[in-house]
């Protein structure tokens, strides 16, 4: 991974990434990401792309786009061209790759789930290819009882076992029990973070599951950002988008990022089906999931069957439509 | 950006001072590239073309079209003055940061953050720097418009001269944005560095290249093994050689010592070297203003330094490149119609530039130690820590840290101020990288042999060596000098090498992090410090270096005759408040060679010896410690004071050699805190490896 990247991947970053080198950084007006969006479809409808704006010519093309953003802020934006290699360089030192929607490399399946919205900008650490394989996404509290983690971490071990991707957040609680049950099978698993990636992947035990090709951690927020509730919530979105079911172990009844993340799915998105525990004293989140038309868990006992449950056919199909809706995120209040 | 000619040449008068000044052949059109951001642009000019008006004018325009600042990489900047007040006289803001001015790195960090500097020069250490990158360059950083890499060459890894913090420049700009403008510069390129600027800069690189031919040097070589015989030759030659010039050594031990000697023979010189510090401008200025005969300097003269009249360049001993030798001979007879090149070549050359090559590189187990020391702390673990951990000095760890987080993917990245191992492996193109570069350099030692070998065509071969066309050649407008010595001379040049005495600086500091099972940390009081010593020579050195080693490995007692020269020593250095009396450091391996030399020193110089030291335990040979650390604690708590207290009387301390200085160190210590009143350090010899 040597993090040679393509004049649209650089313009994209430089128009919507915040570039964090040090600490107490000023921030950039980076582009949310509706006015990126909208920027993307006039260069589109041009026949241009955003490696265009770093062109000789890219003067005229900014005059042009002046009806969305204004030029000069396009042009302090584009003008960060050295700082970007220095906040590529701070990531290629510790392993961390970046990819954009224009990259061949970025994830299949988050671009066919999130079409316009999938995050433009994607930093990973680990086998990229692990993104493309689908696989249980398994969510819920970080505050639960002993008994639940190790009915979680039994799931992450039939997912594992069953040779199918646990897809996770890497926060404490249940996204921990459950990457930990898959570890242990020798499974394959997804972190989807939403903060201090940079130091996520310098952690001693991450370390030698991403170099044993196990483990990948992705995030759509610089490696540098620490933690911010905004992200925490939204990136349940992406954990959905990369899974091909997703299972609310616990949740918070109508607060939370576990909940917000179920309920966005159940009520607009519509990408996977969503699972629910169905056993044990489940709370009012799991109950009030369910009367939304989340699944019950089928609580299969063996890898085998937990394989089985998550084939296409075999499942029910969630309610509602599958018509993506505008999303949430916005990387501008990173 | 359009380019505004008219203005260009406006600047060009009022950087040169002269009224009538115009672009040479190629300058305009390098400003005119920059300026108009017509792409990435390579100058290959010889020294003193004036590469810096191309990127000050260039810088100028741009700023006068409410751009935003440019920065500057090079590797030797505290040369750059007289660059530097060019711009100047341009109106060019031009700022600087590196260690030489740390006083001025806030106000030149808070000059950025207000906008009013127009180009900032810096190292490529400095920008491998977290800390300046963090609270300096974010500033620039963010609207940068021209990015100027200077001795671009040291990119290619067929470059003459490797600088592992090019790895991070050359990572740099292969993740740059176009519409960053590039230039890079250099004096030496040869097609295989070409090819290699080619694919880092990118395919749409332009080139401008310049002639390398300088066709009023006046080359000649000739071997002169020993440092006497070279000594003598050069205060025989150097009086009657007409015009001012520059003397190189490899060292600054040389560079010091050969200065010495020429003064002692009434030339006015001085040493430049690394170490020179602050007077270093004044030393410029005075051989820009003819007012010494030559300085005797090391490569820290090196690049920027432009007196178009130099009328001699001597090399007093061989680089290690023709390439690396061609550009410190470049720049005699810029502007004169002759000059003289003139390299001696001496018997201790290889064994100068094979320490270079062989210390280039940390080793396999080197790498193995750091990166087995940090495996075993998740945490990571400070330079400081390492050093407590691993047998290594402080600098080889330094190194190794270094390269290796200049590798990509780099298997070690440092998390605030500790070292932590990444998700990547070190990759076996490291070590493929070391081979190659140690090959290469081993070519290059041995090319430059066969420079020094030659006896006519020397400007050809230079020429040749870097792919440049050697044109037609001129016969010499000079006649050639004297290849030999004169014996009379050499010996006194021997005698003058003997004389010679060196400083032993006492430590100040216990190691960092102290050394907790005697509770010492931090400074050591002054009242149990020692006062500067003495050290008659370096150890292996061409004045008594060879006499201490027979005496201590051979014959296992030292000669009078050095009992006669350290006596002579103490005589000339003469300390004050006067010793009363000699002590020596024990030793439970040689338990009578120091003991007796000190012994009969005593004697020579009329005073009492008492063996107030002793060993309380044997501990590995200090010589084996390969840092502070390891040293101060391998000493401590090794020595104590004998049963009979010592004399309160300031005391003369005699050792044999000096390495890390920790046993000297500790010595006095527990000597002044039995109330003795001052402790001077007598050594035979200095060892090289010191930190």
């Amino acid at each position: 991974m040597n993090n040679i990247l393509s004049s649209n991947t650089q313009a994209i970053l430089l128009l919507t990434a915040p570039l964090i080198v040090s600490k107490g950084q000023e921030p950039a007006d980076v582009l949310t990401m509706g006015q990126y969006k909208q920027l993307a479809g006039f260069l589109r409808r041009q026949d241009r792309q955003a490696g265009d704006l770093l062109t000789l010519q890219a003067q005229e093309l900014l005059d042009e786009c002046e009806h969305l953003i204004a030029p000069e802020r396009l042009r302090r934006l584009l003008d960060r061209g050295f700082l970007l290699s220095q906040a590529v360089e701070r990531w290629t030192a510790r392993s961390i790759w970046v990819v954009s929607s224009s990259d061949d490399e970025y994830p299949r399946r988050l671009k066919q789930q999130l079409k316009d919205d999938a995050p433009p900008i994607l930093y990973g650490c680990g086998d990229a290819g692990i993104l493309d394989t689908g696989g249980l996404a398994v969510v819920g509290s970080r505050h639960v009882d002993d008994a639940l983690l190790a009915y979680t971490e039994h799931i992450g071990w039939l997912a594992g076992a069953a040779g199918c991707t646990l897809v996770s957040g890497g926060a404490r609680g249940v996204d921990q029990a459950a990457m930990r049950g898959a570890i242990e099978a020798g499974g394959k698993v997804v972190g989807v973070l939403a903060d201090s990636m940079e130091r996520a992947v310098l952690n001693r035990e991450h370390r030698a599951l991403l170099m044993r090709r196990q483990l990948v951690v992705v995030s759509p927020y610089d490696p540098a950002a620490g933690f911010n509730v905004g992200h925490a919530m939204q990136r349940n979105k992406l954990i959905y988008a990369l899974a091909d079911a997703g299972l609310v172990v616990s949740s918070d009844f109508e607060k939370g990022g576990t909940w917000a993340g179920a309920v966005e799915q159940l009520d607009k998105l519509h990408l996977v089906p969503v699972y629910v525990r169905a056993t044990g004293d489940v709370g009012d989140g799991i109950e009030s999931l369910r009367r939304k038309g989340a699944l019950p868990w089928p609580n299969p006992e063996t890898p085998e069957a937990l394989a089985e449950a998550l084939v296409p056919e075999a499942r029910p199909e969630n309610p509602g439509s599958r018509k993506p809706v505008k999303m949430l995120w916005d990387l501008a209040d990173q | 950006m359009t380019f505004n000619g008219i203005r260009a040449l406006e600047l060009l008068k009022l950087g040169t001072r002269l009224a009538n000044a115009c672009f040479r052949k190629g300058q305009e059109e390098a400003i005119r590239h920059v300026v108009e951001g017509a792409g990435r642009l390579l100058l290959v000019q010889k020294t003193g073309w004036g590469k810096s008006f191309v990127y000050f004018i260039a810088a100028k325009l741009l700023r006068e079209r409410a751009m935003g600042p440019a920065l500057l990489i090079s590797p030797l900047l505290a040369l750059m003055r007289n660059q530097i007040a060019a711009a100047e006289r341009m109106g060019v803001r031009a700022e600087t940061i590196n260690s030489d001015n740390r006083e001025r790195w806030s106000d030149v960090a808070s000059a950025i953050e207000r906008d009013t500097v127009d180009i900032l020069l810096i190292s490529p250490e400095r920008l491998a720097n977290e800390q300046f990158r963090s609270e300096v360059l974010a500033g620039i950083a963010r609207r940068l418009a021209l990015l100027v890499i200077d001795e671009a060459h040291c990119i290619s890894d067929w470059g003459h001269d490797f600088r592992p913090h090019y790895r991070l420049l050359e990572r740099i700009v292969r993740t740059l944005p176009v519409n960053v403008r590039l230039l890079a510069t250099t004096a030496t390129a040869n097609d295989r560095v070409m090819d290699d600027l080619q694919k880092v800069l990118g395919p749409e690189l332009h080139v401008s290249r310049g002639d390398l031919n300088r066709p009023s040097l006046v080359l000649q070589t000739m071997r002169l093994p020993s440092q006497a015989q070279r000594l003598a030759w050069i205060a025989a030659q150097v009086p009657a050689l007409a015009g001012h010039g520059i003397i190189y050594t490899l060292t600054v031990r040389d560079a010091v010592q050969v200065a010495d000697w020429l003064k002692s023979r009434g030339l006015n010189v001085e040493p430049y070297t690394g170490e020179t510090g602050d007077s270093r401008p004044m030393l410029e200025q005075a051989l820009l203003d003819n007012r010494v005969k030559a300085l005797v300097a090391t490569t820290a003269l090196g690049m920027g330094f432009d007196k178009p009249d130099l009328a001699f360049v001597i090399h007093y001993q061989a680089p290690g490149s023709v390439v690396a030798y061609y550009q410190q001979v470049g720049r005699a007879g810029r502007a004169l119609d002759a000059a003289y090149g003139i390299l001696l070549s001496g018997e201790e050359d290889i064994d100068i530039t094979d320490y270079f090559i062989d210390t280039a590189f940390p080793t396999e187990s080197e790498v193995s130690d750091v990166l087995d020391a940090l495996e075993t702390v998740p945490e990571g673990l400070s330079i400081p820590e390492l050093m407590a951990r691993i047998n290594l000095s402080r600098g080889r760890i330094q190194k190794t840290i270094d390269l290796l987080s200049l590798e990509s993917p780099s298997p070690i990245a440092r998390q605030e101020s500790k070292w932590q191992l990444t998700a990547s492996d070190l990759s076996p193109a490291f070590w493929e990288r070391a081979r190659r570069l140690t090959d290469l350099r081993r070519f290059e030692q041995r090319q430059m042999q066969d420079y020094v070998n030659l006896r006519c065509g020397h400007m050809e071969f230079l020429v040749r060596a870097l792919d440049g066309d050697p044109g037609p050649i001129r016969p010499p407008a000079l006649p050639p000098l004297p290849t030999t010595a004169d014996p009379v001379l050499v010996r006194e040049a021997v005698a003058f090498l003997r004389r010679t005495s060196l400083p032993i600086q006492p430590r100040r500091q216990w190691p960092a992090g102290g050394i907790p099972e005697y509770n010492l940390t931090g400074r050591i009081p002054p009242e149990f410090q020692s006062q500067p010593g003495r050290a008659l020579c370096v150890w292996g050195d061409a004045g008594w270096g060879g006499l201490v080693r027979d005496g201590k490995y051979r014959d296992r007692c030292f000669s009078d005759e050095l009992v006669r020269a350290c006596a002579e020593l103490v005589a000339e250095w003469s300390p004050r408040p006067a010793p009363e009396w000699v002590t020596c450091v024990p030793s439970l391996r040689h338990t009578e060679l120091v003991p007796d030399f000190s012994r009969r020193l005593a004697a020579a110089i009329g005073l009492p010896f008492h063996a107030a030291l002793r060993r309380t335990e044997a501990r590995p040979q200090q010589k084996n410690m390969a840092n502070s650390i390891q040293q101060a604690s391998n000493v401590v708590g090794s020595l104590a004071i004998s049963a009979q207290r010592p004399p309160v009387g300031p005391v003369l301390l005699v050792d044999d050699m000096v390495d890390s200085k920790w046993t000297l160190t500790v010595a006095a210590w527990c000597l002044r805190s039995h109330g003795v009143e001052e402790v001077f350090p007598l050594a035979l010899a200095l060892t090289g490896k010191r930190e």
